[in-house]
């Protein structure tokens, strides 16, 4: 069951925006407006929420293990997204399903992103921009571009299910 | 050789606007690219390039793009390397590149192209104003 909630800033939970359900091209497009209306105090934060938003996305729809078809019929990941707003910074956070052997490369590029100067991330940026793509086309820079967007460490989280998969928790802080 | 002119779309996914002009020679990518096919969007586009620089003298690239995701990225990459190519066979390109003034990362980004290309692009800055 999907479901979305736009909302001006929650006293209680600092919610801005969440939706848990399938990821294609139409909620994206839903997501992305939602998205630019709602942070709308500060034009350059909002751009890199927008940014970091359709990187991670792009993530679950093609990736998630958990996926159903759209109403063309293609199969598309599910996942969640949640946005929140602090005083100084927006918290934005994505989670889908996925397997232990997914997991383990994503991991290890995330502490190797972690790792690096801003500058090395560009450069490593550079060179993965000349590599070929990969089978779904993401070009394997979603996550450095995160990571050089937001311009803070990419945190994750990884959550055993009950069918013996795992739920991927990625997010990232972007300062006021 | 036809003309490319697409118009800019938010209807599925984030299309940008696409002029690229073969009795000119001049060629523009404006707006936002977020796109489900990238790799079908933009080989087009490479293959018009290409083949355009065969019988030409000289080409002005225009970029004018407020987001492109990663994807994207590559192929922005591909169509700079058709240029570079047309260069040291001799053509003269011009390439300018505009940016929200405001907008370092997007500034960064141009330079790393500039780096990575090895071609002189112009940067631009503008506002909305």
């Amino acid at each position: 069951m999907e479901s979305v909630n736009t909302n001006k800033r929650r006293a209680t939970d600092n919610v801005c925006i969440s939706y848990t359900g399938l990821f294609d091209s139409e909620i994206l497009t839903i997501l992305a407006q939602g998205i630019e209306g709602t942070l709308t105090s500060n034009d350059k934060v909002t751009k890199k929420v927008f940014k970091i938003f359709l990187e991670l996305a792009q993530n679950i729809s093609q990736y998630s293990l958990e996926r159903e078809p759209n109403s063309s019929g293609e199969s598309m990941g599910v996942g969640t997204m949640l946005i929140k707003e602090y005083d100084d910074y927006f918290q934005f956070s994505t989670g889908n399903k996925t397997t232990m052997e997914s997991i383990i490369p994503v991991i290890e590029k995330c502490d190797n992103i972690n790792s690096m100067t801003r500058e090395k991330l560009r450069e490593y940026r550079r060179l993965q921009r000349n590599m070929p793509a990969s089978q779904k086309g993401g070009g394997n820079i979603g996550l450095i571009q995160v990571a050089l967007t937001a311009d803070n460490p990419i945190e994750y989280g990884v959550v055993k299910c009950e069918d013996n998969n795992y739920f991927y928790i990625v997010s990232v802080k972007i300062n006021k | 050789m036809n003309d490319i002119h697409i118009q800019e779309s938010r209807d599925s996914y984030i299309i940008p606007a696409v002029d690229f002009v073969a009795s000119t020679g001049k060629c523009i990518i404006k707006g936002e690219s977020f796109l489900e096919e990238t790799s079908k969007f933009y080989t087009e586009l490479v293959d018009w390039l290409k083949d355009y620089v065969k019988n030409a003298k000289e080409i002005e690239f225009i970029l004018q793009l407020k987001y492109f995701n990663t994807s994207t990225s590559k192929w922005i990459l591909k169509m700079l390397s058709v240029l570079k190519q047309f260069e040291l066979d001799g053509g003269k390109v011009k390439v300018l590149w505009y940016y929200y003034q405001d907008d370092a990362d997007m500034r960064d980004d141009i330079k790393d192209y500039i780096y990575g290309s090895n071609l002189n692009i112009d940067m631009v800055p503008f506002t909305d104003n």
